[in-house]
């Protein structure tokens, strides 16, 4: 379980990116973060995942006390979380399944895990045939499949998405969606920053709305609820 | 850590030492100079310790005793003279065995010798050799002082000024070596940078999947050393090579001169050059990672 307690986050320059939050985030749901550009939602996943510490309140991730992890602790909490970004950052001399295999590599995996496990995690995204081929030569969703690839092969027990659709024209966009709700139902803890309204109306998901770094709604089955 | 890891980071040291070819090879060119300069005054100074020593294992006082002082008078002072502090070993000579040593010693003086052999000047003396060649000149004073002795000669003026060279040389070389050290350090460190800058993507998705700090680190860390070690190796060949012609050089054209033994001047380069060179690529890699990595 994720829990917020009044959290906010206040950057050098005065900026507040959140305010006051309190959220709980439970094993196996599937939230949807909205709200307009500038809301706050890129600041709260970037505290999710420790890149940021709010500057008060507390973070809890399962046994994990945010504001009190030691360095050692920062690299066993990541490895519960599996991150997906708008602009997927893979590695752009390094071939679909080298960028795959990579995450596993860095944390210490074995060879022979690595063989078994990044084919598996590529079949699942539909990329098995790619396996060979560099990100430029793959489409805009084939690159993101790839970044959801990377973020899965370590067996995440939550995956933290930042508007990972952003890029992609809509159908596109469904299908990566589909592909995260996949991803949910085999037992991952999902949480999507997006402004794609179409896909989280379709989807019936919690949803969790953000208003100048402030949470002002949150429904179990909600919509997107902004026009765009 | 397990095996694969070792042989990731091998893969990635690898990588960023060839992706970086020309960084690469500045670095091990300016640790090979550094190196080699190091190596120069080792050399240098081992020489002149070997040359001290030799010249030390040879007379280094004469001490002549007037003529009309009689034999068992001479051996009274010798018994003395071997118990003063400062005096390593003496040994007495007759002036026969004198004019014996000075022939064999210039055999061409010819004109010299045939003097020495009909009227035989010289006189009986003492060889005495000290513990310490800074102590011969009170030596020489005490020995001016006894009534039997005539005068006394002495080449240890040599040999001492040559010890005190060697330690300026030490100080000058450790002097050099300081600066041309830093000037290495900030070309590796520089290096690791780029490397650092090089791999920010890689670094990036690291530690967002949770790789451990010293996981991200130690290929910048092992690039330092690999770095500070195959520049000292060039130096070393480089050396070695050198002194052992050297060493050719000097037999034909100084047969005399005692050059020090090739193998005891390369063990001591190679200690020093090796462990400068891991010592040299090590800081470089904490202070870059320091500045420049930051995980
Ligand atoms: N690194 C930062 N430094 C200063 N202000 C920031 C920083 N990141 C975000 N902000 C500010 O925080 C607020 C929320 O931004 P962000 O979390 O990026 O919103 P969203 O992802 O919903 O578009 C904005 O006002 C933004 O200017
Ligand atoms: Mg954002």
């Amino acid at each position: 379980m994720i829990r917020l307690e009044n959290v906010s986050k206040r950057y050098g320059n005065g900026h507040y990116g959140v305010i006051d939050v309190n959220l709980e985030i439970h094993r196996g749901e599937f939230i949807f973060l909205v709200g307009p550009s500038g809301a706050g939602k890129s600041s709260l996943i970037r505290m999710l995942y420790r890149e940021e510490l709010p500057t008060s309140g507390e973070i809890y991730l399962d046994e994990f006390r945010l504001s009190q992890l030691r360095r050692t602790q920062v690299s066993r909490l990541r490895r519960q979380l599996g991150v997906v970004f708008q602009d997927v950052k893979l590695l752009t001399n390094r071939t679909v399944f080298q960028n795959v295999a990579f995450a596993m590599e860095v944390v210490g995996a074995k060879g022979h895990d690595i063989q078994k496990r990044v084919p598996q995690v590529l079949e699942l995204v539909g990329l098995a045939r790619r396996r060979n081929n560099l990100p430029h030569q793959l489409s805009g969703g084939e690159q993101q499949r790839v970044g959801i690839a990377r973020a899965l092969v370590n067996n995440p027990v939550y995956v933290i998405a930042d508007e990972p659709t952003g890029n992609l024209d809509p159908e596109t966009a469904f299908d990566i969606i589909k592909l995260l709700n996949e991803i949910n139902r085999r037992g991952a803890t999902i949480v999507m920053a997006t402004h794609a309204k179409e896909i989280v109306n379709q989807m019936h998901k919690r949803v969790v709305a953000v208003e100048n770094g402030r949470v002002v709604r949150d429904e179990a089955r909600g919509a997107y609820g902004y026009e765009p | 850590m397990n095996l694969n890891s070792v042989w990731y980071i091998a893969k990635e040291t690898g990588r960023n030492l060839v992706y970086n070819i020309w960084m690469t090879l500045a670095s091990v060119s300016t640790v090979a100079i550094s190196m080699f300069v190091l190596s120069f005054f080792l050399v240098l100074t081992v020489n002149m310790t070997h040359l001290t020593t030799v010249l030390q294992s040879q007379v280094e006082m004469r001490v002549f005793i007037n003529a009309n002082v009689p034999r068992h008078s001479e051996m009274t002072l010798l018994k003395q003279a071997d118990q003063w502090p400062g005096v390593r070993k003496i040994q007495f000579f007759t002036k026969q065995q004198a004019a014996d040593s000075l022939k064999k010693e210039f055999p061409d003086q010819r004109d010299l010798l045939t003097l020495i052999s009909k009227s035989n000047p010289l006189f009986d003396g003492f060889n005495v050799y000290t513990k310490n060649p800074n102590e011969i000149p009170a030596l020489a004073v005490r020995f001016q002082h006894e009534k039997a002795v005539h005068n006394v000669v002495y080449e240890g003026q040599v040999v001492s000024r040559l010890s005190r060279l060697s330690v300026i040389m030490k100080w000058v070389g450790w002097a050099v070596e300081l600066l041309l050290g830093l000037a290495t350090l900030f070309i590796i460190v520089n290096t690791i940078r780029l490397a650092v800058f090089a791999r920010r993507r890689e670094v990036a998705v690291m530690k967002l999947v949770g790789a451990t700090d010293w996981f991200i680190r130690w290929p910048f860390v092992l690039e330092g050393l690999v770095l500070g070690i195959v520049g000292a190796g060039v130096a070393d060949l480089v050396v070695s090579q050198g002194y052992h012609w050297l060493i050719m050089a000097a037999t034909g054209a100084l047969p005399f001169w005692p050059m020090a033994p090739y193998a005891q001047v390369m063990a001591k380069t190679w200690d020093f050059t090796l462990i400068g060179g891991l010592v040299v690529g090590g800081v470089a890699s904490i202070v870059a990672l320091r500045r420049f990595l930051k995980v």
